[in-house]
């Protein structure tokens, strides 16, 4: 073996090592991600109770906007960490939950529905993120659990259903769920434009714009 | 291979290795760098109607002033790591999406248009910028999932082939050198805006509060 077989081995070493710490981190950190976005969601009730203890209006303003801030950048870091799943690469390399594409666009259209509706005003926008929140939640953890984090234990046919939940065991199931992924993720992300472009950035569509 | 020889090749493997990984790692955050971008700029009307919501000023205007600093922030952050695109060497030689340095060039279209009107007050140019960045974002993510992202799928072998600078390299480079161009014009047009605008602002401050120099003070005491 030469000097410059070495630096290449090591060179493919670190950056292929790097790679997969990467991604194995994000998969790691993701499930806390869900679980504070699903504990976010559900603690609404108790923060507008809390807000209404408020006797001066400035702390009651800064609680609302905190809550809302860490509620909602919880939900976009989630969506972005989730981009994982968008690649057939990935999908088919690493060790990822089957259905965890599906989840990330329950988690888009969370937002879709935050831009388009009011969930903290209208209790029919609510319960939608409410469900969509708890279906992509079922869709990330069940194989999480089952899968990537049984298949080591599991025996019979726990381990061929843990084996089934894993994209890298199943890739015939998880690149075809990798392109529903994003077909979903782009037909949510063009309306999402579209709506943008048509209230121009408003809060809402005005009656005036919608001719133009 | 004697001791000397493996300290060279560590040497030079985290050296170059770092580089590639540094390289590597601008190349992974950058899809999650414009699906923020994206989602910050399109999240507008939700971030206007939770601030109509604000009893006091101040929680809106720190609100307000939060989300302002996260989008634009990003979308020069964007911008500034897409700069690898404009890499000739890197264009060669990795595998980059073939369309990133146009998409590049559209984020400072719409960083442009941010600079020159008033995004938030106008809505034709919130609508401008807002299709800059959907046309920027298209150009990006088609060729990085197809393509760069998509090597294990002989279905889309075509598209892999059609979409990587590493496997056109004329191509590819070509379509950088076009775009540097197309950043060159804009960058050197904002320039020339901001120079006569400063000249203008300045001017017109310094003319309204021009202060007595100590001679002219003293000519005025003695008449």
């Amino acid at each position: 073996m030469s000097v410059g077989d070495l630096t290449t081995a090591i060179i493919n070493g670190i950056n292929a090592g790097g790679e997969q710490f990467m991604e194995g981190t994000l998969a790691a950190v993701l499930p806390i991600i869900w679980l504070a976005i699903l504990g976010l969601q559900i603690a609404q009730p108790y923060m507008l109770d809390m807000i209404g203890r408020f006797t001066l209006r400035l702390g009651a303003d800064m609680l609302w906007l905190i809550y809302v801030m860490v509620r909602d950048i919880l939900i976009v870091t989630g969506v972005v960490m989730s981009f994982m799943f968008f690649f057939p690469d990935v999908v088919t390399t690493d060790v990822l939950p089957l259905t965890g594409g599906l989840a990330a666009a329950c988690l888009f259209g969370v937002l879709l529905v935050k831009l388009m509706g009011d969930p903290d005003q209208n209790l029919r926008d609510f319960r939608l993120v409410s469900a969509l929140l708890g279906l992509g939640a079922a869709l990330y953890f069940i194989p999480y659990v089952v899968g990537v984090q049984a298949n080591s234990v599991a025996t019979g046919t726990l381990l061929r259903v843990s084996n089934f939940l894993v994209t890298n065991s199943n890739p015939s199931w998880a690149v075809p769920l990798t392109y529903v992924s994003i077909a979903l993720l782009a037909v949510m992300g063009a309306v999402a434009a579209g709506y943008t472009l048509r209230t121009g950035g408003r809060p809402e569509v005005e009656p005036s714009t919608s001719g133009d | 291979m004697k001791p000397d020889d493996v300290a060279t090749a560590i040497t030079n493997a985290l050296v170059q290795g770092g580089a590639k990984w540094l390289m590597a790692t601008i190349v992974a955050f950058l899809p999650g760098l414009w699906t923020m971008t994206l989602m910050l700029h399109l999240g507008r009307p939700y971030v206007l109607r939770t601030l109509r919501r604000c009893g006091l000023r101040l929680g809106a205007d720190v609100w307000w002033m939060s989300y302002l600093l996260m989008r634009d922030a990003l979308l020069l952050v964007t911008f500034a790591l897409s700069w690898i695109f404009f890499a000739p060497n890197e264009v060669q030689s990795a595998a980059l999406p073939i369309t990133g340095p146009v998409a590049a060039l559209f984020l400072l279209l719409a960083l442009a248009v941010k600079l020159v009107r008033r995004v938030d007050d106008d809505v034709s140019a919130y609508r401008w910028s807002t299709a800059f960045l959907v046309v920027g974002a298209t150009l990006y993510y088609l060729p990085q999932v197809f393509a760069i992202e998509a090597n294990s799928q002989p279905r889309l072998s075509w598209l892999v082939d059609t979409f990587t600078s590493s496997s056109h390299p004329t191509a590819a480079l070509w379509i950088m050198w076009v775009s540097l161009a197309g950043v060159i014009v804009i960058a050197g047009g904002l320039a020339l805006r901001l120079i006569q605008h400063a000249d203008r602002t300045m001017g017109q401050r310094l003319s309204t509060t021009r202060p007595k120099t100590p001679s002219a003070a003293a000519h005025a005491a003695d008449d």
